[in-house]
């Protein structure tokens, strides 16, 4: 299997996500945000970058989390609010409003409502293990991609909630502005674990397989 | 000594708080990042606002300081899911089953200044959705004062007088400061009986501070 780790911040909420067992199955082990700019990454073929993490914590470790990418791995950004100011690449914009004005996360409590998110190309791999409704509960503003990546997930207006960046450095780069680890960690948003219930399989046995084998001829 | 009144332990994330520019919080609590906790002298402080959010881990490691400083007879609010044993006394956060949004009713279990003027209907609702109160319960010891419950009789906020020689407030759910008052984003969320909570707890808690420091003298 492929190695991936995630970030852990030691909060209430990422410690029940990434110690519930069909989770934690996908990952080869946890890393202590404090510990994480001295933290040995070489071994992994992905990295899962959790979300609302301790600003300067993270930006210290900058360097180790662009290592991976500069190497070829797998960088995961789970966001849920703006990204480092250090991410390759991506323009953010904050929303707060549903389809029809409404406060973000209170759509489903006004009928015809909606967040307007579609697949960018419905034939994408990453749709069979997460259509796009399980993808859906509030994803607090969106990103504008560089030239060259690939939307996933995206809004009406062709901004990107999910895209995947394989031009900015020579590693994959997937980036998601949802935060599925916050609100499955605090028992709120079901639709946030069967997001995950697909996402981190998807992840392992797809996305850093395919990764891997780039990896293997390039830098191994 | 130069006695400052409430440190609230912030975690440092690019979240808006937007509650610590209120007045009545500015003018008394002091927010201090997670990380400087260790290299902080706590003596210097009457009470510490602790949420579910501040690294768990950090706290265990640093469960002796927050000991004593309970035991010398300060206050401490924590609100949040308790997932490593740092807090004295209390049980790890246990979450409630829930089958529909009536699971989260909030019920006054004994009326308290707190949460005077507040309506139980504003506890379990906000912007129409039920759930953003407390999901389950950090069980605590005998001899508690039961402030808010579930329908279960899970106890969600508790005042410990027992388990230090401090008090403790203990709420199983978002932060206390910032309920009801929290207007991070433009338009919402209304204001509601629940306004009233943030500053009678400030009161509450200086109060508390006040009669251990006079208990002690």
């Amino acid at each position: 299997m492929r190695r991936l780790a995630a970030t852990y911040n030691g909060s209430a909420a990422q410690h029940r996500a990434l110690h519930e067992p069909k989770y934690r199955r996908w990952l080869d082990r946890l890393v202590y945000l404090p510990e994480l700019a001295d933290a040995d990454l070489d071994d992994l073929d992905g990295l899962l970058v959790t979300e609302r993490l301790h600003r300067a914590k993270f930006d210290a470790a900058a360097g180790r989390v662009l290592g991976v990418l500069e190497r070829g791995a797998t960088v995961i950004f789970l966001l849920g609010g703006p990204p480092p100011e250090w991410l390759p690449g991506a323009r953010w914009e904050a929303r707060f409003r549903s389809e029809q004005g409404n406060w973000m996360p209170t759509w489903f409590l006004h009928p015809g409502d909606g967040l307007g998110l579609r697949a960018a190309d419905p034939e994408h791999p990453f749709l069979r293990r997460v259509p796009v409704e399980n993808a859906t509960w509030h994803h607090h503003g969106v990103l504008w991609p560089p030239e060259g990546a690939q939307p996933v997930i995206v809004t009406r207006d062709g901004a990107s909630v999910i895209y995947l960046d394989r031009v900015s450095t020579p590693g994959t780069l997937l980036v998601a502005t949802l935060d599925p680890i916050y609100h499955f960690g605090s028992y709120f948003m079901p639709a946030c674990e069967r997001f995950l219930d697909g996402f981190l399989p998807w992840v392992v046995e797809e996305l850093l397989e395919d990764a891997g084998d780039g990896l293997s001829r390039a830098a191994r | 000594m130069d006695m400052r009144e409430i440190v609230f332990l912030h975690t440092g994330t690019s979240d808006r708080l937007g509650h610590l520019d209120h007045d009545a919080v500015r003018a008394c609590v002091e927010p201090l990042d997670m990380y400087e906790l260790p290299d902080t002298d706590l003596s210097a402080y009457r009470a510490m606002i602790v949420t579910g959010g501040v690294d768990q881990e950090l706290l265990w490691r640093e469960r002796d300081a927050i000991r004593r400083f309970l035991d010398a007879g300060r206050v401490l609010l924590f609100s949040g899911h308790l997932v490593r044993p740092w807090l004295p006394g209390i049980g790890l956060f246990v979450p409630r089953e829930i089958r529909s949004h009536r699971d989260y009713a909030v019920r006054i279990a004994a009326p308290h200044p707190i949460f005077a003027h507040v309506r139980e209907e504003d506890l379990t609702m906000r912007q129409g959705l039920a759930g953003f109160f407390a999901r389950g319960h950090n069980p605590p010891p005998d001899g508690v004062e039961v402030l808010l419950e579930l329908p279960g009789g899970e106890p969600i906020v508790y005042i410990d007088r027992v388990s230090t020689g401090g008090t403790m407030l203990v709420h199983s759910g978002g932060d206390l400061l910032g309920w009801g008052i929290e207007r991070i984003y433009e338009g919402g969320p209304p204001i509601t009986s629940a306004v009233h909570i943030p500053g009678q707890m400030l009161d509450w808690v200086l109060a508390e501070a006040g009669r251990l420091e006079t208990a002690r003298a």
